[in-house]
């Protein structure tokens, strides 16, 4: 698929300390990216090179079919961690000026705005001033803020952090709303059933460096390496003949109520799974047979711990 | 442009929508005139109650005790001949009833010294002042009466010259009979220069610490981060500057159409005759013609328009020359404490060019005065208090044009230094940091 970003080798020292080393990865064009890692592993330093905030000590970042320029930040919408508002201003003039910043025209900010703020339930609030308004209520600002003039890429640090159930909800519809209306969105979080829910592919950054990167699906099914969950009834030593040499058992097994016996099993890589099932199916009463895919949360862990 | 244009638009009404902003610029003048006028007032008034002073005079007939005049601020009550300073200060020992007791020597007219005032109260100048001009006189015309000459009083009045003025004026090389020139006055132009100057001083820091503010407040709650990612670092800078010198031109419009309009129509309206009297309260309690003089310039109205001008331009100027420095240092601390050691290098040349202003009245022309109007750093300041003396337009055309291709300079260089420093945070950068972020590529 078409990148809409590329970065390759990018490294930066601050004084005595390496951000980023090496890192490179590539963004689908209409995709949802997660760049996911530690505190301090130099994400948001990767972000502030994309936003040309922060120049390089080394390596290349392409947007669409060129070196990245000053003039490309306007194509990028970009919502810090640390959110930035205007205390003392009203809302809605602030939110007009961010969009008239951007390039839009007044009135054609206002009529958008007010869309927006519609959408999230905040259009009470246009006329008051940010230091009134509630955490969550400023994040919703500052989201909308960053959307309004549709950018082709956006870039959110820590999205979902200081929103309830319900308003996280609320931010992943909007989020995947602005994907299938051809936006790409790359973010950060630590949130990681989000990363499940709504990321096509990630890069996992651990200490300065890109550690893990590719679609999510895959990388799941490969940190699960092959592992399946049988559950069956019938005799033991038939189970275990009927998968020998096909794959190997891991950990002991586990009663169920019902008299069903649940097994863990590893098959290898590129062999098939049918013979096992047809194996199974002849010779114990197969309840079911499911692939074990890790969460997320497991892959993070064991990517940062270094055993993965 | 036009992003530099909405920053503008931001940074100006934001402010001038703020009620402190309201406030200040209409009681500032208010202000200023209480704080010119009040002094006068009070003198002209007086102070509070009128003082009861006994009086124990030891002189033969009790002659310089008589001639003392109870007036507004002290009434003087003569003890007979008997009563003896002890007794006077038992029996009067009550600060409600007597303020204090004076004593008049017996040898008085030979000895001046020997006079006391003991007080029941807190000793007041005023008081004193009255007492000794009225002994002063009496004595004086005591000794007089010594050598007996007739006419005495007139002789004397008629040779008590008193050169109270010099007209100044300014020669235009005509050889006409002189009623053409321009006529000047040096405590008029000081007075002026003064004001001014000084007012030009509250600009710079009062406007060129909201530019730092202003920066270092968007840095700590990371607008700066959306901002950026908006517009080019110069643009939000200029937009910032420029957005506060507006702030400021149209607060000292509102000023100047104040006090403009209250020299035109209320100062001569309320102010007839006692105007000339609050004006020689003001100079504590003189009638030099020097201090009318002043007044009387601050109620001419063309006069007034024409200053300004001539401020505005230097307000713009020396502004927009320290507001950029002042929008380099916001960008490259994280707190207002960490912009202190910046702020006093910055104040230096300030204080500087208000000494250098103050020095202005000896000498319009000295070569320090010169060199210090010619240097963007104190000359803004310092041609505040030049220009009431009338010193030549080329040096003021000069000045400005060296004052302009300054602050171009300094903003290139501030830009340099905000471009990079904007996006740093933590470490407070050292001199060496700045250097190397101006040469940064």
């Amino acid at each position: 698929m078409e990148s809409i970003l590329r970065i390759e080798n990018v490294s930066k020292t601050y004084t005595g300390h390496k951000a980023l080393d090496d890192v490179s990865m590539e963004v689908p064009r209409g995709s949802i990216y997660g760049l996911l890692g530690p505190n301090g592993a130099g994400k948001t330093t990767l972000i502030r090179v994309v936003n040309h905030m922060t120049i390089p000590d080394s390596g290349k970042v392409w947007f669409e079919d060129h070196e990245i320029t000053a003039d490309d930040i306007y194509q990028i919408g970009y919502m810090p961690e640390e959110r930035g508002l205007y205390k003392k201003m009203k809302v809605g003039e602030q939110a007009v000026f961010f969009a008239r910043m951007r390039g839009m025209g007044r009135f054609e900010a206002i009529d958008k705005l007010r869309q927006w703020f519609d959408r999230l339930g905040i259009i009470d609030w246009w006329d008051k001033k940010v230091e009134d308004l509630s955490k969550g209520m400023a994040q919703k600002v500052q989201f909308i803020a960053t959307v309004v003039h549709e950018p082709k890429l956006l870039i959110f640090d820590e999205p979902f952090s200081g929103f309830d159930p319900i308003n996280q909800n609320l931010l992943k519809e909007e989020i995947l709303g602005l994907r299938d209306r051809g936006a790409t969105v790359i973010f950060s979080t630590h949130n990681m059933e989000s990363v499940e829910e709504i990321c096509d592919d990630i890069t996992l950054i651990n200490k300065s460096r890109n550690i893990l990167s590719g679609p999510v699906g895959e990388i799941r099914r490969k940190a699960g390496g092959n592992t399946f969950q049988v559950t069956y009834s019938g005799d033991r030593e038939r189970f275990i003949s009927s998968v020998s040499g096909k794959a190997t058992l891991i950990g002991d097994s586990e009663g169920l109520i019902g008299g069903y016996t649940q097994q863990k099993i590893h098959i290898a890589d590129d062999s098939d799974v049918r013979p096992v099932i047809g194996l199974l199916n002849e010779n114990v009463n197969l309840r079911s047979f499911q692939e074990i895919i890790p969460s997320m949360n497991d892959i993070f862990i064991r990517a940062v711990n270094g055993t993965l | 442009m036009n992003k530099i244009g909405l920053i503008v638009e931001r940074e100006f009404t934001e402010r001038v929508r703020k009620k402190s902003f309201i406030i200040t610029t209409l009681l500032t003048p208010l202000f200023m005139i209480a704080l010119m006028v009040a002094p006068g007032l009070i003198m002209m008034k007086g102070g509070s109650s009128t003082k009861n002073v006994m009086v124990v005079d030891n002189t033969p007939g009790q002659f310089v005790g008589k001639q003392l005049v109870s007036g507004k601020t002290v009434s003087f009550t003569l003890l007979g001949e008997e009563m003896t300073v002890g007794q006077a200060r038992s029996q009067f020992n009550d600060p409600d009833i007597a303020y204090g007791i004076l004593v008049i020597g017996n040898d008085i007219v030979d000895n001046p010294q020997n006079l006391q005032l003991i007080l029941n109260d807190a000793s007041s100048m005023s008081v004193e002042d009255n007492i000794q001009s009225q002994i002063q006189g009496i004595l004086r015309t005591e000794r007089l009466s010594r050598y007996d000459i007739e006419d005495i009083d007139r002789i004397l009045a008629d040779a008590n010259v008193r050169v109270s003025s010099i007209q100044t004026l300014k020669n235009n090389g005509l050889e006409d009979d002189g009623s053409s020139m321009e006529e000047t006055s040096t405590a008029t132009s000081w007075a002026m220069g003064l004001i001014l100057g000084m007012l030009l001083y509250f600009i710079l820091i009062v406007y060129g610490q909201q530019v730092l503010q202003s920066v270092i407040d968007e840095k700590q709650t990371r607008v700066l981060d959306v901002m950026v990612t908006s517009c080019k670092p110069f643009d939000l800078m200029m937009g910032k500057i420029l957005g506060i010198a507006l702030v400021a031109a149209l607060q000292i419009v509102i000023w100047a159409v104040l006090v403009i309009g209250a020299s035109a129509f209320i100062m001569p309206m309320v102010m007839g005759n006692s105007g000339i009297d609050i004006a020689n309260a003001m100079a504590s309690g003189t009638t030099d013609p020097e201090v009318i003089g002043v007044v009387s310039k601050l109620t001419n109205v063309g006069y007034l328009a024409g200053l300004f001008l001539e401020l505005l331009l230097y307000i713009v100027g020396g502004f927009l020359f320290y507001a950029s420095m002042y929008a380099a240092i916001g960008s490259a601390v994280d707190t207002p404490q960490d912009a202190a050691q910046f702020n006093g290098i910055i104040m230096m040349p300030v204080i500087v060019a208000i000494i250098v202003m103050m020095n202005v009245m000896n000498d319009p022309n000295s070569g320090m005065v010169f060199w210090c109007s010619m240097i963007p750093f104190t000359s803004p300041i310092v041609m505040m208090a030049r220009i009431p003396f009338g010193i030549p337009v080329w040096q003021v055309a000069v000045s400005l044009v060296i004052l302009y291709i300054s602050f171009f300079l300094m903003t290139w260089i501030a830009a340099r230094i905000f471009r990079v420093g904007v996006f740093m945070h933590g470490k407070k950068p050292s001199w060496k940091d700045l250097g190397a972020w101006i040469k940064m590529k």
